[in-house]
């Protein structure tokens, strides 16, 4: 019902709250039209015919009669709520915003359609100013308030402020003798470098080395993404470039190991295996491969453009312009991609490969057969004897042990019957085969059967027991020399029949027990050689000695790469899922990107059958244009937050309405503009900070200027910076001498997974130069057991992390004190500290001169040569360890 | 699309930008029920149809199939019949609660038990399940409800973690520590696991002789003043002299709250002290107590262990008879009397008692036979239990074989957002700024169940 009365009671009061200055087009209402109305009304939706983004399109509608509020049905249905349809009303005060505006002529200037998609700045392509270095713009809006840079701080400082930022590890001697500027050229041309900054780049990513989830499992190849990452810092890779290889390098050069792992970016993520392999509910797998697409495009969006497109999953984004079709073309960019591991080699390469190492190969299988020969039988009777041990004990109960290779025994109820077959509906290997089965007490015996092709439920392979008679138990062996792998019988029925034409079942696989009930018998490797006969036990040796020597012959041949990266997965047609939901499948949506930016047309002009290259490098494309006027804005700024602990915009993946507004907007323009004409280069940018005057500012609280600016937006200071977890690890080793140097493979282990199947990543009470090497080269595992770094915000690397959160706890304080890795490293600062120092008060000098790059004053060196000969100088390196001096970056 | 407002809006934006720089000081948005939570969590699925949601019809249509009654795919896909409980049910307390018999210790206490019988799980996999019970979200990597309330309202005792969690002494749960990850929030908000009695906490010994601890916290002291002294003003340097200071005074509290010497005789027996089936489990219950006692916030118990052979927790795919049996031996008994002795130290009046797990179990078997019982998102059984809620109260259904939710569904977030309530905290308005979005920590769905509120 339609009040009037009502409404304009509702008018008279509304009217008077904005009256006082009158409603103006461009101020007022523009912003309400565009936020609650064109959604519907406008570009390429015009419900109910009506289009509100030109003034002829506008007046055309007729929704509105000048002058007179009441009297338009603009203004009725927003008062009384009718519209926005499926929206929250307009407040009291809006409403009296449309009413003021009608009542005073309704005038209508300019075009909604084009306010829409200039009005945001991180939408407007950067631009130079006119000022033309990073201290100029910073000095300028400094002076605005007043304030100034600090004075420069010491050379001291300032070295170890130099290598914390550009390599994470703490100067040498020789290195604090140098200048300032000898030392950034150094710096920028060591590995030390790639290896920092690869990992802020891998905390943006989310790099992890296992799937996370209920199984987590590891991912073995997954390091060589890392060293990818790690080479394209050091070699400066063009930023573009760096871009375009996570993004399509398999495409670029599919045989190239290099430039696959490159896409080791697009499934750096979780991985839920079990809804993707194991679930059979045919829904939950469906929204289990959106949940990867899904990490694919927040991921690349997050990384590259800091725009928020998963808002947009369930709902047109509710703060930037990223509506749900948008999000949807995006899932389809990606939909040739798996995840998973795969062997990357050229035809030839893999052909010298093989041709390398059969000779060797041969050989293994040579003595491993006759190893076989001597172990297998001894081991197979052993492990028969216990099953058949185990089978009597639960006699008695209902269930059977479970089928194992050398053991499967079955007993019923006696049936009699004129024919019996085993329905196998599943097996393990590559065609089921069975070596000798009975029917007892008939016995009925089949010898030797293999399977014609793969037993599924679908289509089982039926095996016909000739004979007929009672019978009450079957059994039957697989692979009565255990090590081989014959198809294994795992779902199977013994059927029945009185006429050959209708079956029944008489026993089958439900009937035993599963093995997660019960332990199953085992036999160790040291029972067998125990059983073994002299002879053998002597030839054994022989043959082990033997075997290991081919082994490492083989291991010596280099094998094709094996990388964890983008795989090939089946492109299917994508659709807007309305909610979010698998079950409401929508329009069918086609490769694109986001239609808010248009440097490059949203829609990539490809259909549904587009294969997997075109889509992703298409999307490559759109974000490397020089154009697009994020991509630079959003590296700049990164790189700027890592040095200052401030970014210029300080939230690096959101360039949104949520996120955070440029300090200094003309800057981040005139540095992704510069680093743009300087080829994309990252050390170009590297340089230009570490070489400005603000960097190389002194670091202490200046009042006046805190009282203005306490964030320390505007860089009145350099700020302390506590060490990152890894830079503090990678300090203590290089500080006591421990560092391994060595560079990329494998990573090393903190964390292992512990037990059979059971999924859980224990610390690891390890120590010594394998894992001494740099906290970047550690198997970063999801959700593993504690390890030292952990307490100091090293990220579960299960979510982004574009800024790591600074905590300060007594947590920190007890794992800085107490942790089995420092206790260790003060030992080893001891033991370095007697090496270099004769006498006490030398020993503290030389730990002074380690860890904080100076000398002690008078008074800590009295206090140190005094807690030394009262207790113990790795004590003491202990206490060092814990100080502010030594955790705060100057 | 908020951002097409231009200049309009300016002022949100930055007084969101002003939330964000300050962040939100501990604190209740309106006045609480509780003030502590323990959170007793049952990894691998506790059937809600053999414990507390009596179905007397499975027993009429025990070994039916029910083909076209049901839409649920079992994770495993092997729909077989229709499955009686393997226990008798009979009434308890004066709320008339049918409990079976696995579980008669609990039985005993139904009367302070606020039930939800109709629970709803996103997922029918244990990974996303699990972690939407233990974070709000389906997917790893977010902050743990436990990790919520420390955030949402602080610590009450400086000495001790606001957050503690104690695993089932047989191996840490499924996905681990994810469980009480403090995800994007500051890391004094992760749940802090005590191990064994001698050092419940990693690091809090020091392995150093007493007076070489002593002089080294005196000498650190010294340096970190003098440091200080250079650098007035700053923060960051005066927090981490506070932290030291904090960290030796947890050296302190934290083995006294494990020291279980004080407790009497009885209070041992009723936790299963004695008994070696319970005692493990037991003295975890004891230390729950003991741990709110002090005014830690939240306590986080694990009754079960992460998968593997041979099962240690309540995922009883294949003899659920056998399966259940075995960990209700260890869970019954001390639940039931953490509840008993909170009650008689009138802590219920101000703690809230959650008990949960991830799904419940099919009334069809896995399968043929009388074997086990495959995962049921669809509904399942939690109870509360203690300050702010009706007790003997059961709120929701399922339909009369226990299959799905027939009145009132309970989703995860529903749950999340009472106990949030009960605390004193709108579960709107708790949120963190990350990537993008002022995130609810609870995610964007549910209301608070009303109905069950006292």
């Amino acid at each position: 019902m339609f009040d009037v009365a009502a409404l304009k009671r509702l008018f008279v009061l509304v009217v008077g709250i904005v009256a006082l200055r009158g409603a103006e087009f461009e101020k007022d209402v523009r912003p309400l039209l565009a936020a609650k109305c064109v959604k519907c009304h406008g570009g390429e939706r015009t419900a109910g015919g009506f289009d509100m983004t030109s003034a002829e399109a506008f007046a055309k509608a007729g929704v509105v009669v000048k002058g007179d509020p009441a009297g338009s049905k603009l203004f009725q249905h927003v008062s009384s709520g009718k519209m926005p349809m499926g929206g929250p009303r307009l407040t009291a005060e809006e409403v009296a915003v449309v009413g003021d505006w009608i009542r005073g002529g309704a005038v209508y200037t300019g075009s909604l359609a084009v306010a829409k998609k200039k009005a945001w700045w991180a939408f407007v392509p950067p631009v130079k100013g006119p000022l033309g270095s990073i201290d100029a713009y910073l000095q300028a809006k400094l002076a605005t308030k007043g304030l100034g840079f600090s004075a420069r701080a010491s050379e001291r400082d300032l070295t170890r402020r130099l290598f914390f930022s550009l390599t994470g590890l703490p100067p040498t001697d020789a290195d604090y003798k140098r200048t300032y500027a000898e030392n950034v050229d150094r710096l920028l041309a060591s590995p030390e470098y790639g290896e920092r900054w690869a990992r802020y780049w891998l905390d943006v990513v989310r790099f992890g080395e296992t799937d996370g989830g209920e199984h987590n499992f590891e991912r073995f190849h997954a390091w060589r993404y890392r060293d990818w990452v790690i080479d394209a810092f050091n070699r400066d890779m063009p930023y573009t470039q760096f871009v375009r290889e996570q993004i399509t390098g398999d495409l670029l050069r599919p045989k190239d190991p290099q430039s696959v792992a490159a896409t080791g970016f697009l499934v750096a993520g979780p991985w839920d295996s079990v809804s993707a392999e194991l679930n059979k509910d045919a829904l939950m797998k469906k929204t289990a491969r959106m949940d990867e697409l899904d990490d694919m495009v927040t991921t690349t969006f997050h990384s590259f453009q800091a725009m928020t497109v998963n808002c947009a999953r369930c709902h047109d984004h509710k703060f930037d312009p990223i509506p749900t079709k948008d999000y949807y073309s995006l899932t389809a960019v990606f939909g040739g991609v798996g995840f998973g591991t795969r062997e990357v080699v050229t035809d030839s390469a893999k052909q010298a490969y093989e041709a390398a190492a059969k000779p060797f190969q041969v050989e293994l299988a040579r003595v491993q057969k006759e190893l076989d020969s001597i172990e297998a039988p001894v081991r197979t009777r052993m492990m028969r004897e216990r099953y058949q041990a185990l089978d009597e004990r639960r006699s008695g109960e209902k269930y059977r042990v479970p089928l194992a290779p050398f053991f499967n025994r079955n007993a019923f109820a006696p049936v009699t019957g004129a024919a019996y077959r085993l329905v196998i509906s599943g097996h393990s290997g590559k065609l089921p085969k069975i070596d000798l089965l009975e029917l007892k007490p008939a016995g009925l015996t089949v010898r030797d059967f293999v399977g014609s092709s793969q037993a599924t439920a679908a289509v089982p392979v039926i095996l016909p027991i000739p004979g007929k008679g009672t019978v009450s138990e079957i059994a039957w062996s697989t692979d009565r020399v255990m090590g081989k792998s014959d198809g294994q019988i795992r779902v199977y029925s013994l059927e029945v029949s009185d006429d050959g034409v209708n079956w029944r079942a008489v026993a089958g696989s439900l009937d035993h027990i599963s093995v997660n009930e019960l332990e199953l018998p085992s036999v160790s490797e040291a029972e067998v050689v125990a059983a073994l006969t002299d002879a053998a036990r002597a030839r054994r040796a022989e043959l082990l000695g033997e075997r290991d020597a081919w082994k490492k012959k083989l291991d010596a041949v280099p094998a094709p790469a094996m990388v964890y990266a983008a795989k090939p997965h089946p492109v299917e047609p994508a659709y807007l899922l309305e909610r979010g939901s698998v079950a409401k499948a929508k329009e069918e949506v086609f490769p694109g990107a986001l239609s808010a930016l248009g440097h490059r047309p949203a829609s990539f002009g490809l259909d549904s059958k587009a294969p997997d290259d075109l889509r992703r490098t298409a999307l490559a494309d759109w974000i490397t244009d020089e154009k697009n006027p994020l991509t630079a804005r959003v590296i700049v700024n990164r790189v700027w937050f890592y040095h200052f602990g401030n970014g210029i915009v300080n939230t690096p993946s959101d360039f949104g309405l949520m996120g955070d507004r440029p300090s200094h907007p003309e800057l981040l323009d005139w540095l992704a503009v510069s680093f743009m004409e300087n080829g994309w280069s990252l050390k170009w940018l590297q340089r230009q900070i570490v070489m400005s005057q603000a960097f190389q500012q002194w670091s202490a609280l200046n009042e006046k200027a805190f009282a203005v600016d306490a964030d320390n937006r505007l860089l009145w200071r350099m700020p302390l910076r506590r060490m990152d977890a890894e830079a503090l690890r990678d300090t203590m080793l290089a500080a006591t001498g421990s560092l391994n140097f060595e560079r990329g493979g494998p990573s090393y282990l903190l964390q292992k997974k512990g037990g059979g199947g059971s999924y859980i990543y224990d610390a690891l009470d390890n120590d010594g130069p394998a894992v001494w090497r740099r906290a970047v080269y550690r198997f970063v595992v999801r959700g593993g057991g504690r390890i030292f770094m952990d307490s100091f915000d090293c990220p579960d690397p299960s979510v982004a992390t574009p800024q790591r959160s600074n905590s300060n706890t007594p947590v920190q304080a007890l794992t800085l004190l107490n942790n089995s890795f420092v206790m260790k490293q003060s030992e080893r600062m001891a033991e370095r500290l007697r090496r270099e120092a004769s006498d006490v008060s030398g020993q503290v000098a030389r730990a002074y001169s380690l860890l904080y790059g100076r000398a002690p004053s008078g008074k800590e060196l009295q206090a140190g040569v005094a807690f030394i000969g009262q207790h113990s100088l790795a004590a003491y390196a202990r206490v060092l360890f814990n100080t502010n001096e030594f955790l705060y970056t100057p | 699309m908020l951002w097409e407002v231009g200049g309009g809006l300016a002022g949100i934006a930055l007084a969101q930008m002003e939330a964000q720089a300050a962040p939100r000081k501990p604190g209740t948005h309106f006045a609480p029920k509780a003030k502590n939570v323990i959170l007793i969590y049952l990894p691998g699925g506790i059937s809600a149809i053999d414990t507390f949601d009596y179905k007397p019809d499975l027993v009429k249509h025990h070994g039916k199939q029910t083909k076209g009654e049901n839409t649920i795919t079992p994770f495993f896909g092997k729909p077989g019949a229709v499955m009686k409980s393997p226990w008798e049910f009979r009434p308890y307390g004066k709320s008339g609660k049918y409990v079976s018999d696995l579980l008669p210790h609990l039985a005993q206490r139904v009367d302070d038990m606020t039930f939800f019988h109709s629970m709803v799980a996103r997922s029918n996999a244990h990974g996303p399940a699990i972690f939407q019970m233990s974070t709000g979200y389906i997917f790893q990597g977010f902050p743990s409800v436990g990790s919520w309330v420390s955030y949402g309202l602080g610590s009450e005792n400086q000495n001790l973690p606001s957050f503690v969690v104690l695993p089932d002494p047989r191996g840490l749960p499924p996905c681990g520590v994810a469980n009480w990850g403090n995800g994007f929030l500051p890391a004094q908000h992760q749940g802090v696991m005590f191990g064994d009695q001698k050092n419940p906490i990693a690091d809090l010994r020091a392995p150093v002789a007493p007076a070489v601890q002593a002089a080294s916290y005196d000498l650190l002291s010294q340096l970190n003043e003098e440091h200080l002294g250079a650098h007035p003003g700053d923060d960051a340097l005066a927090g981490r002299i506070r932290a030291y200071e904090m960290a030796a005074r947890m050296q302190v509290s934290a083995p006294e709250v494990t020291d279980i010497k004080g407790e009497s005789e009885a209070t041992r027996e009723a936790y299963g002290l004695n008994d070696p089936a319970t005692r493990a489990y037991g003295y975890n219950c004891l230390l729950a107590r003991r741990l709110v006692e002090r005014g830690v916030r939240c306590v986080q118990l694990f009754n079960g262990g992460h998968f593997g052979a041979p099962r240690i927790n309540w995922d009883g795919h294949e003899d659920l008879r056998a399966n259940h049996s075995r960990c209700a031996a260890s869970m019954d008994k001390p639940t039931a009397a953490l509840l008993a002795d909170l009650k008689q130290r009138g802590m219920l009046n101000d703690t809230v008692v959650v008990w949960t797990t991830e799904f419940g179990r099919l009334p069809i078997s896995e399968g043929i036979g009388e074997g086990g019982r495959d995962h049921n998102p669809e509904g399942f059984t939690s109870f509360m239990a203690g300050a702010g809620l009706k007790p003997g109260y059961s709120y929701g259904r399922t339909d009369e074989l226990g299959y799905k939710t027939a009145e009132n569904p309970t989703t995860i977030y529903d749950f999340h957002a009472t106990l949030l309530h009960l605390l004193g905290l709108d579960y709107t308005r708790l949120s963190w700024y990350h990537n993008g979005l002022q995130r609810r920590l609870t995610d964007v769905h549910g209301h608070v169940v009303k109905d069950v509120l006292a």
